[in-house]
């Protein structure tokens, strides 16, 4: 597997996440990759942790496997880590609004935190 | 109770109502067995607690099907297919976006789901099957219960009819029966309900079980009053690669019974990891009050006085309640639920209830029981709540009942137990013990002979408003006298008749009357 520079790895997640590509995706990880998510269901306390590039891999397998829109923005990057926003909408036109915030070692995705909110 | 939007899928003509709770990575779609209704269903704490669970890992998805609920209805005299039920599955699943979904099918709805995963194995993630079968006349009922069970929807439907069939646990619990009743009503018409349960008898997919290519875990409570856990085990041994997994419990729905150990179960087979035990759970006693006869009102007594009395009664037992330190959790016009931080205490106050109600013509049949809750702030729920209200219901008029785990609790308290019945209740192995409290376990009753409490414990207001009492002035009139609200006057009126012990106005005027002779 490659190794990634900062402005590579934002733009690979930029074009796997709007292209919904699961797989992509899951070779930008370290194979202990931890993905923690923080939203209404999973509070601070008890986020909902995905360990592993395995599980990680199964995690964007299962939200690319649904047919709605992704849009990544507004990408702030600094030493080995990396900001960014994703707007995402359903066919309905719910929505659902991300931001992540990812460490980076050796050239792979460590860590991530997700924070997401959505309409119900 | 937090309000979730309803949207309506398309298929053809037909539209079906759906919503979608959480965020979760995983689509999981629940679909529901006889009726639903997504609107009313929310009102019942295990159901909401349900969907809060299986939330947390997953986009959830429910849905009311054809002719129920919030969805379209069918010409109740044509039948509605299983086919076109796996179509409107598909419509609910394009609108919601999703791309491949794990189902979670009860019932009659495991028909739907496996019909769903063998017509779209691309679109199927995963399949648990809870509660079903292949083929009804063996696994749910024969012929001749099937035309008495259609009787009974044609003379009782909308009147909690099915209950009974669905729940053995939950049967006499009039309130729940009630709720269950508008369930129906809102659910369903008659029409539509037999032309479901018709269509339901007419279930039979044993021959394309081996035709499943998803994995597959089937879980049946093994009780389960409505379908023979032998459904489930003839789907788990007819599907390539399926596990079974049998649960304690004897009720029907997924939503009632042990609710986390059904969704731990759920989550640990769709994401492979069991959910780690909340911290909110606290230990607790609690104590279920059931005020009896609330509306046989006795000669002479009208509706405005009875509620006087009720809100006199609430009154006064609010303060014995603070005296033991009993926190109420909820407090209904005929059930009060209270946690205590001991298991005596709790005991010692329901005794203190039942002298209180015993000075008017209230009675009450209270139940004890210690265990977890999961509290934030007022809210309360959890399994020990509901075993506290089986016990209450257990009780009879004057008595009061604890769970043998309370009467373990309280020894050495002076409270003595005596074996009263067992019962049976939901997500134990075995039968609960039952005991009934006494006050005191001396040979020689303990009396405290207190001396007649005096006018020097109540206050100034206190003993002005005791004098007015003794006048035979309503609470109304003495609050324009003395220029207080009426609820002022009544909190002091209750006041002063706990702290001199005496259970009613009259034998306050009668004490107002022999203090003013001395």
């Amino acid at each position: 597997m490659s190794v990634q520079t900062m402005e590579s790895i934002g733009a690979s997640l930029k074009t796997a996440i709007e292209g919904r590509d699961g797989r992509k995706l899951a070779g930008l990880y370290a194979s202990d990759a931890v993905l923690r998510v923080m939203d209404r269901n999973n509070p601070p306390s008890k986020p909902r942790e995905i360990k592993g590039r395995a599980a990680i891999a199964t995690f964007w397998d299962d939200i690319c496997s649904r047919t709605m829109t992704h849009k990544v923005d507004t990408s702030i990057a600094e030493g080995e880590r990396l900001a960014f926003t994703q707007d995402c909408t359903y066919p309905d036109g719910t929505k659902v609004f991300c931001i992540a915030v990812v460490d980076l070692k050796d050239g792979l995705i460590a860590r991530q935190t997700v924070i997401q909110a959505w309409d119900e | 109770m937090r309000t979730v939007d309803t949207r309506y899928a398309r298929n053809g003509d037909v539209r079906i109502a759906y919503q979608v709770i959480g965020q979760g990575s995983l689509d999981l779609v629940f679909v529901p067995g006889f009726v639903s209704n997504l609107e009313i269903l929310w009102e019942d704490p295990g159901f909401a607690h349900l969907v809060k669970r299986l939330s947390a890992f997953s986009r959830l998805i429910l849905f009311d099907k054809r002719g129920t609920g919030l969805s379209d209805r069918f010409n109740p005299y044509g039948s509605p297919s299983l086919a076109a039920q796996v179509d409107d599955l598909l419509a609910v699943l394009n609108a919601a976006g999703s791309g491949r979904t794990a189902l979670l099918g009860e019932a009659d709805g495991v028909a739907v789901s496996l019909l769903f995963s063998t017509t779209h194995p691309q679109r199927t993630r995963a399949l648990a099957l809870y509660g079903g079968y292949a083929h009804f006349y063996g696994s749910v009922m024969q012929g001749q219960f099937l035309a008495e069970f259609l009787q009974k929807i044609d003379t009782d439907w909308g009147r909690g009819m099915t209950l009974q069939r669905f729940s053995a646990s939950r049967a006499d619990d009039q309130r729940f029966s009630a709720w269950w009743g508008r369930l129906e009503r809102l659910s369903a018409s008659p029409s539509s309900a037999m032309a479901l349960a018709r269509m339901s008898a007419s279930i039979d997919i044993r021959d394309r079980l081996s035709k499943v290519q998803v994995p597959t875990m089937v879980v049946h409570r093994m009780g389960d009053v409505h379908v023979n856990p032998d459904g489930g085990r003839f789907l788990a041994a007819n599907i390539p690669g399926a596990t079974f997994t049998g649960l304690p419990g004897n009720d029907h729905p997924i939503w009632m019974g042990d609710i986390d150990r059904m969704a731990d179960t759920v989550e640990e087979f769709l994401t492979g990891e069991r959910r780690v035990p909340s911290g909110g759970r606290v230990l607790v006693a609690l104590l279920i009050v059931r005020v009896l006869g609330a509306r046989q009102l006795p000669d002479g007594i009208n509706d405005q006085q009875r509620r006087e009395q009720l809100a006199n009664f609430r009154d006064l037992a609010t303060n014995l309640l603070v005296l033991h330190g009993g926190h109420v959790l909820n407090w209904d016009l005929e059930r009060i639920t209270i946690r205590f931080d001991g298991a005596a205490r709790a005991a010692q106050c329901a005794l203190a209830l039942r002298d209180l109600a015993e000075t008017s013509s209230l009675r009450l049949a209270q139940g004890v029981h210690a265990g977890e809750i999961e509290a934030s702030g007022d809210l309360a729920s959890g399994f020990a709540i509901h075993v506290a209200e089986r016990v209450a219901a257990a009780a009879q008029s004057g008595s009061v009942l604890v769970s043998s785990v309370v009467a373990e609790l309280a020894k050495g308290s002076g409270l003595r137990f005596v074996e009263s019945c067992t019962v049976d209740i939901d997500g134990f192995d075995a039968p609960v013990r039952l005991l009934s409290v006494a006050a005191e376990q001396h040979l020689e009753p303990v009396r405290h002979h207190k001396a007649e409490p005096s006018l020097a414990a109540l206050t100034v207001r206190e003993r002005e408003v005791l004098h007015l009492v003794a006048d035979g002035m309503s609470n109304a009139a003495i609050a324009s006298r003395l220029d207080l609200s009426e609820h002022t006057v009544k909190r002091h009126v209750a006041n002063m008749l706990l702290k001199l012990d005496l259970p009613t106005r009259t034998a306050a005027a009668a004490f107002s009357a022999r203090h003013a002779k001395a």
